[in-house]
């Protein structure tokens, strides 16, 4: 089918789409590699652990190498940390080591977001006169720079030459404007640009994989939205500039919808939420007295995993199950950060539990 | 005088090529099954090698497709 496609395009592709995509065999390994991830059992008896315990039972798995390699720097908490984040790196680039042709292509656009994160954590670093070690220390090479370049990067002295050795990337058009005043409004500005850069991808393409794609990325994006004007209304902020902290492109949360919704007080804003098509995925958790916001925005990460992993059953040989390969890893690793982190900080197990997406 | 010459294909030679055709276009099934099948098992097997066996079985399943237009093809050639 593939060959008779490509004869009947012929040269005059306009989608960025990069040749021969070997789905079956990307999908088949990344559901081996799915098959790795911890079980939902082993949460419980991580909490009964000690932080020692956990690095044991962390290096005895998936995250042998890491932990192993890291070791002679790192201990206690600050070993597991920075394990978490080599083994997400390693797991991520080599999603794109493995993957060929139009499914590189998506997941080194969705894996933007570190490319991202990196440039601004050396930007802040820049910002506060922090040291090259502690810049290298926050930051997770699982994009396409590479963590040789990017400890290249962090060891210039000002963000100036940072800025100018990024000049042959895309987000040297942003950068430039930088002044070493504005930050915040370059990350946004950086964020944008994710999101455009991703919609970019979906919009040049009809074929039924982007289709999934978009799906996936606008149901993301309805959920982020919801968590943002969550916290806006319980913090009672109800001012119409803060549109821009929207990400426009929902799925089943339109723009508009959120204009509506933006000056509510937050007991409107729940009873305007019993028509949304959310609502029930939250429905037993949002009340109009409540205190914290971790239930709703636990239930909201669950709800995405678990309609990631049931879209990866009904298409099983596309991106999918490789977005929600990427989902449930991520989700792993916050997952133990949470129990780590929590336990260093001698946080009660009940708090502990309700933080974790499980 | 007009003379007509008369051609008839020889059921023999229509026989083959319909044996020919069986064999060759269940080839062709096979192994556009067997590609996609093929590849996920090399996939699976980069990440667990104790999947090799399952993997094998799997891949030569559509090879049946093949047998069968092999059959046909005995079959129609007797």
């Amino acid at each position: 089918m593939q060959l008779l496609q490509k004869f009947k395009l012929g040269k005059s592709k306009k989608s960025p789409s990069k040749g021969h995509a070997n789905y079956a065999y990307t999908t088949a390994r990344v559901r081996a590699m799915k098959s790795k991830i911890l079980p939902k059992e082993t949460y419980p008896r991580l909490m009964n652990m000690s932080i020692d315990e956990i690095t044991r039972f962390i290096g005895e798995s998936e995250y042998k190498e890491d932990i192993d390699e890291l070791a002679r720097i790192h201990d206690g908490v600050d070993l597991i940390e920075h394990a978490l984040n080599r083994n997400l790196a390693v797991t991520f680039t080599k999603l794109l080591s493995i993957s060929e042709g139009d499914v590189n292509f998506l997941v080194g656009e969705k894996l933007k977001k570190y490319d991202i994160w990196n440039i601004k954590t050396l930007l802040r670093g820049k910002y506060c006169n922090a040291s090259t070690e502690e810049i290298l220390e926050a930051i997770v090479a699982a994009g396409r720079l590479s963590y040789s370049f990017l400890s290249s990067l962090a060891a210039k002295g000002t963000y100036e030459e940072v800025i100018s050795e990024l000049a042959n990337t895309e987000y040297y058009p942003i950068l430039k404007g930088y002044d070493g005043t504005n930050l915040s409004d370059i990350e946004n500005q950086l964020d944008k640009m994710y999101y455009a850069g991703l919609f970019g991808t979906i919009r040049e393409s009809k074929s039924k994989d982007r289709k999934l794609f978009a799906e996936f990325i606008r149901m993301g994006i309805d959920l982020k939205n919801l968590v943002t004007l969550f916290r806006l209304k319980k913090s009672g902020i109800a001012d119409p500039e803060m549109m821009n902290l929207m990400i426009d492109g929902g799925l089943r949360l339109k723009h508009r919808d959120i204009e509506k919704m933006m000056p509510l007080s937050f007991a409107d804003f729940v009873s305007e939420l019993e028509s949304n098509p959310y609502w029930d995925v939250m429905a037993d958790v949002v009340r109009p007295d409540m205190v914290s916001l971790i239930d709703i925005e636990t239930r909201l990460k669950k709800h995405r995993l678990k309609s990631a992993a049931s879209f990866s059953h009904v298409y099983p040989i596309s991106i999918v199950p490789i977005m929600d390969y990427m989902l449930s890893k991520q989700n792993e690793i916050s997952n133990l950060r949470i129990i780590v982190r929590g336990k260093a900080a001698n946080l009660d197990d009940d708090i502990i539990k309700e933080q974790l997406v499980i | 005088m007009v003379t007509e010459t008369l051609t008839v294909m020889d059921p023999a030679g229509l026989k083959a090529i319909g044996a020919g055709l069986a064999v060759g276009l269940t080839g062709i099934a096979s192994a556009l099954a067997e590609k996609d099948i093929g590849s996920a098992a090399i996939g699976a097997m980069a990440e667990n090698e104790s999947l090799f066996g399952k993997g094998l079985i799997l891949t030569v399943i559509p090879e049946t497709i093949v047998i069968f237009g092999l059959v046909v093809s005995l079959l129609i050639i007797q």
